[in-house]
């Protein structure tokens, strides 16, 4: 338990520097790290069927694993894995496995959009782990269970009416830890 | 593409003579969540003036937007469900007692849940005004107070709303749940509304 907490610690390149020596539960935490970004770049960006979109999967990992030695800059692994998941994907468009559109009808710069959101997504949920377990609370309880303020208050103990100066004040830190991510790619949970 | 909303949709003139008109819906239910909709707008845009002056007001901003995106669809869900509701008690004289009596029952309880929801974003919205007018730019406060008080006036009818539509059910604890968000909205209106320090 200890050892999946202080890997989930972890920036992305030591993970991947610790994958190298053969680390299996390191491997374990990449796999857990990217499996939402690849699968959701195979089924919102590139709209794969569920079966291609976990072939997919398998592959990006499988390559992932054999190609780690050839990664010139661990902490870009994000981004790496993003392009291995669209060069996968597309050539399973092009297999014609996908019954719907061919990828010269797919809408190249729609693909790149939803890639990008996801891309934010992951900044910030890794942003969002940064910070403490008070803030995380409070805004997954305001923005993600749609709690009213008078519900957060009741469940944590502190008046309705400071709750809304709490969550800016912790959306303020949530931002300041994201954008310091957007200038550093590659630690992804420090 | 987002599904079209019949009052989402609609010239706000047009939106105003639906509720006119002599028909069920759209009523009570639909007019308070879009006053609180409009509410939160307001609290949205004296955030949006309020950078500057108050370190928490990007992240007002931020909640008022949620706010007002929470509370503009249950216009159309609360029409939905009062129809629903209606078509209930309608069909309760066809049918014998036991089945029509729980399925009126069912259908007034979730008619009474999209109000709860008004009432507690309503309430939110207030709360949020509340702390705009006091902290945020004061050439906006007469905008934040608008706001806190068209989210309590919003809270206030449907928390009513929920009252009336749960009347048959003693003891159901959303009745009270409703009065504590309308007053906890009243009392940050009337924060809102006090005079500058």
């Amino acid at each position: 338990m200890r050892d999946e907490l202080s890997l989930g610690s972890l920036a992305d390149a030591e993970v991947v520097a610790r994958c190298r020596t053969g680390d299996q539960a390191a491997w374990c935490e990449l796999v857990e790290r990217f499996s939402r970004y690849v699968h959701a770049i195979a089924t919102q960006a590139y709209r794969l069927s569920r079966e291609d979109a976990e072939d997919v999967f398998q592959d990006v990992f499988a390559r992932t694993y054999e190609q780690l030695d050839t990664l010139r800059d661990d902490a870009a692994i994000r981004p790496w894995i993003g392009q291995l998941t669209r060069r996968l994907c597309i050539d399973r468009l092009r297999r014609g496995s996908r019954e719907a559109a061919a990828p010269e009808e797919l809408e190249a710069l729609e693909a790149e959009d939803v890639i990008a959101l996801l891309d934010d997504a992951l900044s910030v949920h890794g942003a969002l782990a940064t910070l403490s377990g008070d803030c995380r609370e409070i805004l997954d309880r305001f923005f993600c269970r749609d709690e009213s303020y008078l519900a957060i208050g009741e469940a944590l103990g502190i008046p309705a009416g400071t709750i809304a100066s709490r969550i800016s004040r912790c959306l303020g830190k949530l931002r300041d830890a994201y954008e310091g991510r957007r200038r550093r790619p590659g630690a992804s949970r420090e | 593409m987002a599904e079209a909303d019949p009052y989402l949709d609609a010239r706000l003139g047009d939106f105003v003579d639906l509720l006119a008109a002599r028909t069920p819906a759209p009523a009570g239910g639909s007019a308070a969540a879009v006053v609180v909709a409009m509410a939160a707008g307001l609290a949205e845009m004296a955030g949006r003036f309020s950078d500057g002056h108050w370190e928490g007001a990007r992240g007002a901003v931020a909640q008022a937007r949620v706010l007002r995106e929470r509370a503009a669809p249950l216009a159309r869900a609360d029409a939905e469900a009062y129809e629903a509701a209606l078509a209930a008690m309608r069909g309760q004289s066809v049918q014998p007692a036991g089945a029509s009596d729980r399925e009126l029952g069912e259908a007034l309880g979730r008619a009474a849940q999209v109000p709860l929801e008004i009432a507690a974003i309503g309430s939110d919205v207030a709360l949020l005004a509340a702390e705009l007018a006091e902290r945020g730019n004061p050439n906006l406060r007469g905008d934040a107070a608008a706001a806190a008080v068209l989210a309590e006036a919003g809270a206030r009818a449907a928390a009513n709303l929920v009252e009336i539509n749960l009347s048959a059910t003693a003891g159901d604890e959303r009745v009270a749940r409703a009065r504590s968000l309308a007053d906890a909205a009243a009392s940050a209106a009337r924060r809102s509304l006090a005079p500058a320090p």
